[in-house]
């Protein structure tokens, strides 16, 4: 299963680097970058595509008008909410609430189930660490080194779909490369090495 | 921890055994007894200021010096750039082809896996080494005419022709690719391999593989907070001079 990350936006030094050091304690996810300067959220957060973003209030951009609309759907962002205010989680219609107050366990039971539900999609059994043979098949496409369109016209399936199988692949066998995929496919005679170039 | 001028040098390596590599570059060498981090580099000749923000930087992932880039030449960050480049070169990376060549020679009835870690090492060194030369020959003279423009307050025609060509935003870009590699031949080494007989060497590969890695981020931590950032402050004083 692929790792969710998180960007902590808050100007609090204390409050920043102690919620991340409570947040190592939570599976599954990454705190890929601390934003202390109100003015890079916007930009960070588009470059960074994070599955999380927790932010004070006082951090959100108000010349940004595109924030909950782009961020929040463009790039299937949670947003979670920091601050020593109530009421304000309807108000943005973040998807969480931490308050300063709050304690450890309120806080990670509250993370662990934004990031479950976010899960809930991607992850249909526990068996999909196993590539399946239609997948296979792609991968033997792959590390024959064809293009993503030559794959999608022998098969006669869309790039779309070439594209999500690939994902799929990367994501369960925990290999990015074309040339790490064409040492695992030789490794599991999904392909032999005499077929490799 | 932040590391100080009046700190022990010894130390501080103790705090952080990977910033071994890092004084070698500047050309210190161990046995300084109790000499503090400002006397080693005033007898080496190494510039104070340089030398802790570079450590810092290395050393804490969010160090994030500031104030203090102003003052520190380009030319000397480029310098020590160049000298991490050539040990990963001449050192580093032929440390571990030569691990897995010696494990190739012991064994026969693994070699055919073996020669397929073998050639994914090839090319995962050619495109570092391809990645490198492309610093080497584009990035850093772009940087070294952009201090050149700001110290002398005027374009000279070389200078105008390399600032046109690039900017460090095209370089931020590129830079995360080469990682893949190495964190695809670490997780076939651990996923997908049986281990060879000689099950130690095959380890000590492994481990040293996780070192470059992590000798790998703390170079591009220094390129990425140390060198881009100043880069960009240059780049924008430039721009108000056209």
């Amino acid at each position: 299963m692929a790792r969710s990350t998180i960007i902590i936006a808050e100007n609090s030094c204390i409050i920043r680097k102690g919620l991340r050091s409570i947040l190592q304690n939570l599976e599954n996810s990454e705190i890929i970058q601390l934003i202390d300067n109100k003015d890079e959220v916007c930009k960070l957060v588009n470059k960074n595509k994070p599955d999380i973003l927790i932010v004070n209030p006082n951090m959100l951009p108000t010349d940004c008008p595109d924030l909950k609309r782009k961020f929040v759907n463009g790039n299937k962002l949670s947003l979670v909410l920091l601050s020593d205010k109530k009421n304000l989680k309807d108000k943005l219609k973040a998807d969480g609430y931490i308050n300063y107050l709050d304690g450890q366990n309120t806080i990670l039971d509250l993370m662990q189930k934004i990031l479950s539900k976010k899960n809930q999609n991607s992850i249909p059994d526990k068996n999909s660490e196993i590539i399946s043979s239609r997948e296979k098949n792609i991968l033997k496409h792959i590390t024959l080194g064809l293009t993503n369109k030559e794959i999608a016209d022998q098969l006669f399936i869309s790039i779309h779909t070439v594209v999500t199988h690939r994902k799929n692949i990367t994501q369960k066998l925990g290999i990015k490369s074309v040339s790490g995929l064409t040492v695992y496919a030789i490794l599991h005679n999904i392909i032999s090495m005499d077929e490799v170039k | 921890m932040r590391i100080k001028k009046d700190m022990k040098l010894a130390d501080v390596i103790q705090l952080n055994y990977m910033l071994i590599p890092v004084i070698h570059r500047f050309g210190i060498d161990l046995g300084f007894g109790d000499k503090t981090v400002s006397d080693v580099c005033e007898e080496n000749k190494v510039d104070l200021n340089f030398f802790l923000q570079l450590v810092n930087a290395y050393h804490d992932k969010d160090y994030f010096p500031k104030e203090e880039l102003q003052t520190i030449p380009v030319k000397d960050i480029v310098n020590y750039l160049k000298m991490t480049h050539a040990s990963y070169l001449n050192e580093k990376l032929s440390e571990i082809e030569q691990k897995i060549i010696s494990l190739q020679s012991e064994d026969t009835e693994d070699q055919k896996y073996i020669l397929l870690i073998r050639n994914f090492f090839d090319g995962y060194k050619s495109e570092l080494t391809e990645h490198i030369m492309h610093e080497e020959n584009v990035v850093f003279p772009y940087v070294l005419a952009v201090e050149e423009i700001i110290k002398t307050q005027s374009f000279s025609e070389k200078n105008r022709e390399i600032f046109d060509a690039f900017s460090i935003e095209k370089y931020e870009e590129g830079h995360d690719d080469v990682e893949e590699k190495l964190m695809d031949l670490k997780t076939i080494m651990i996923k997908y391999l049986t281990p060879p007989a000689n099950s130690t060497l095959y380890h000590t590969i492994i481990q040293d593989l996780f070192k470059l890695e992590e000798d790998l981020n703390y170079h591009s931590r220094i390129e990425d907070k140390v060198l881009t950032p100043k880069v960009i402050l240059m780049e924008k004083s430039i721009k108000n001079l056209l």
